[in-house]
């Protein structure tokens, strides 16, 4: 394996330099090593029986995702126990019990081979269903990827995200008296969680994009880099006092969006505030929007909608327009039951 | 600020993981001006029995104020029969019997609860989540907590009682972004205050004898795992693979498993048990290892791991472990393997390839220079406990 090397090593990483490089060459040796043993495995030169009960060992404390969670590892777990050996062990710590055993096991392997060998007939073929359902589920996986709409891009622009933009006043006003954390995405390098924690909230943020938030955490920022949905799946319901969404509404599907909007109705405490930045049609067509604008599967909607979409969430909505119409602000109040007008909708 | 630290055990006799990295974050947190550390714990060194083994009262460890507390009554061979029970189906375990298993888990000390109750700490730490200390110290705290969860994904992450605890304190640590996710999974918790800190790793402090003469194998090349040698680590399959390995793979190579033994690894030639070693032969026999093997499946950090990186060593962890598994794909130091073929081709290259064995292991100590050095580490720290003073204990706890 050594010879095929196909290509010389990188030079090692120093901190974040020369990092991408090593984790692809790193993720092509893994890959090397993935068809090796696949190879290896082809040839047969160990016996499945030996394997199987390895592997069974090896995930014997595996993480319970593994055992309940991914399909495949799951699989792993009946295909190692489908083999039901009939060949019992017949070591012995007693003086001679090992001759005893012996005898024994060669007196009832006729019957004991007959009794295994049904049930690893059974184990087996529920196992190569298992697998055949695993396939199938692999296919359509594979043709749902095929048209999955990429996640939606955070969409920013250089006068409108910023800390002196004309909402973000607007936006520490609304939310003056938040009581509870306010969580701010897209949050970016923390521009607007730092300017709300100097204003005495209690501000965090969550940001989508690789490597941003780096050097606010140094600074002290509660900012997490994760993405908003599978951020506010694990909110507590009512937990907010206050949630800021600016850049990542925008370019979401329908369906991205109204999921966002329903966790915000559930995480939003009763009379906590949502507010929203999202850029006009203007805005979204200016020259000066970024290039993931044109890319983007969603475009913004216009005011009424917001108000119309979060009344039905249970807001109470006010818009700000931005001036030179590029941009607005959407103001809205949690009249409370939010999981109720999830349901509702 | 005041700054109290529990754990169910505090002493460098007791091998845990999360309770050494408790250990040596209120070690270096105590040298940080401006701080007082102090530490609650129990009299028990062995988590298996509970077993009162230390005297009561106040002793000092390396600037620390260290309280030890009695355990009431030692492990109840119960919790055995409720703990094979629950694992069973842990999703649907209800709060009344996980809450059972929680007392039977203990350790069940009335005098550290009832000091955490009295504090005059500004700040609580503890860790980490599975023991009755951990869970009920944080109810009973005057003072702000923060649970440093060393969550692994293993069934008590999914018992309600246990849960409790992750609601109810009032900020979170985690060791990494891997442990973190996990436990959002599980539990609603995304909004509290928390960080993802991991642990520091001090400068090496070398033997200076070759670590093969350690191992009493001279200068044949060796693997090595270095922690509690126990099924649970992962060191039977560790074992048995290696056997399997040296059977096909005939050679000089040795397997070293260093650290208290406690299972049971039959004498082969090609096997070195060490029991506890002394810190510099622990620097030593990383030092010249071919690799570091780390088989265990459910950890939430392993500095082991980040000591071998230090010592430019290459790391092979086991896949399902996805802290491990991260810190290798994020620093390129290591490799993983998900079964005996995937750990035969990787000693297999690993022997063969020593530009590789360089490049993983400078790889893997440029990554711990650069996440996991004490200074900035608990400068961090001090920063996030100072916002959680800030941010008081909220009366609706």
């Amino acid at each position: 394996m050594t010879e095929a090397r196909a290509q010389p090593l990188p030079e090692p990483a120093e901190g974040d330099e020369g990092l991408d490089e090593a984790q692809l060459y790193l993720a092509r040796v893994m890959a090397e090593i993935d068809e090796e043993v696949l190879r290896r495995r082809a040839s047969g030169d160990l016996p499945p029986r030996i394997e199987h009960e390895l592997d069974e060992l090896f995930l014997r404390f595996s993480p319970m995702a593994g055992r309940n969670g991914s399909i495949e590892e799951a699989l792993a777990v009946v295909e190692s126990t489908s083999f039901v050996d009939p060949v019992v062990p017949v070591r012995s710590s007693k003086s001679g019990g090992a001759v005893v055993k012996k005898a024994i096991r060669k007196a009832s392997i006729w019957y004991v081979g007959w009794v295994t060998a049904q049930i690893s007939q059974f184990a087996s073929a529920t196992s190569r269903t298992l697998r055949a359902i695993d396939d199938r589920l692999e296919a359509l996986q594979s043709d749902f990827d095929s048209q999955r709409v990429p996640a939606a891009p955070v969409i920013e622009t250089a006068w409108g995200h910023r800390p002196g933009a004309w909402w973000v006043g607007r936006v520490e006003e609304a939310l003056r008296d938040a009581k509870g954390r306010v969580l701010h995405a897209a949050a970016g390098d923390g521009w607007l969680v730092r300017l709300l924690a100097q204003g005495g909230l209690d501000a965090y943020g969550v940001e989508p994009r690789v490597g941003r938030i780096d050097r606010a955490e140094v600074e002290g920022l509660d900012l997490r880099e994760e993405p908003l949905v599978a951020h506010l799946r694990a909110v507590a319901p009512d937990a907010l006092g206050g949630l800021v969404l600016s850049g990542v509404l925008d370019a979401m599907t329908a369906p991205e969006r109204d999921a966002a909007i329903d966790l915000a109705s559930r995480v939003v405490a009763d009379g906590g505030r949502l507010v929203v930045h999202s850029l006009s049609a203007v805005g979204w067509a200016a020259e000066d929007a970024p290039v993931e604008a044109d890319l983007a599967s969603g475009s913004p909607l216009r005011p009424r909608s917001w108000v119309a979409l979060l009344e039905a969430a249970g807001f109470r909505s006010e818009i700000v327009e931005g001036p030179g119409a590029r941009d607005y602000l959407v103001i809205a109040v949690s009249d409370g039951g939010g999981e109720e007008a999830a349901t509702r909708r | 600020m005041k700054v109290v630290f529990v754990t169910p055990r505090y002493d460098p006799s007791a091998i845990g993981g999360a309770e050494s990295a408790a250990r040596l974050l209120a070690e270096h947190l105590a040298a940080q001006p401006g701080f007082e550390v102090e530490a609650y714990s129990t009299c028990a060194v062995d988590h298996l029995t509970w077993k009162n083994e230390l005297p009561p009262g106040r002793t000092e460890m390396h600037g620390v104020a260290v309280h030890r507390f009695a355990v009431a009554h030692e492990r109840d061979e119960d919790f055995f029969h409720c703990d094979a029970r629950l694992r069973r189906s842990p999703r649907h375990v209800t709060f009344g019997q996980s809450r059972r298993w929680l007392e039977l888990n203990g350790p069940d000390s009335p005098g550290l609860l009832e000091a955490l109750g009295d504090t005059d700490a500004d700040v609580v730490v503890l860790s980490p989540y599975l023991f009755s200390v951990t869970v009920d110290g944080i109810r009973v705290s005057s003072a702000p907590t923060v649970l440093h969860c060393a969550a692994h994904d293993e069934p008590p992450l999914y018992f309600p009682a246990i849960g409790e605890a992750f609601v109810a304190a009032d900020a979170l640590c985690y060791y990494t972004a891997a442990e973190r996710r996990l436990v959002q999974r599980v539990h609603r918790v995304a909004e509290k205050p928390q960080i993802v800190l991991g642990i520091g790793v001090g400068e090496p402090e070398e033997g200076g004898r070759p670590g093969g003469e350690h191992l009493g194998i001279g200068e044949r090349p060796y693997l090595t795992f270095v922690a509690r040698i126990d099924t649970h680590k992962g060191a039977d399959a560790l074992d048995r693979f290696f056997r399997l390995y040296k059977k096909r793979r005939p050679g000089p190579l040795a397997l070293a498993l260093v650290g208290p033994v406690s299972t049971t690894i039959d004498p082969h030639p090609d096997i070195v048990t060490t029991g506890p070693v002394e810190e510099g032969a622990k620097w030593d026999i990383l030092r010249d290892a071919l690799a570091f093997v780390h088989p265990g499946a459910l950890e939430s950090f392993s500095l082991v791991i980040m000591e071998a990186w230090q010592e430019g060593v290459p790391v092979v962890v086991n896949a399902l472990c996805e802290p491990t598994r991260e810190h290798c794909a994020h620093s390129a130091g290591g490799l993983w393997f998900g079964s005996y073929r995937q750990f035969e081709a990787i000693v297999d290259r690993l022997t063969a390839d020593a530009e590789l064995r360089r490049w993983l292991g400078a790889n893997g100590r440029a990554y711990v220079r650069e996440h996991y050095q004490w200074p900035a580490l608990i400068e961090r720290y001090a920063r996030f406990l100072e916002s959680v003073v800030e941010r008081g204990r909220p009366a609706s706890r």
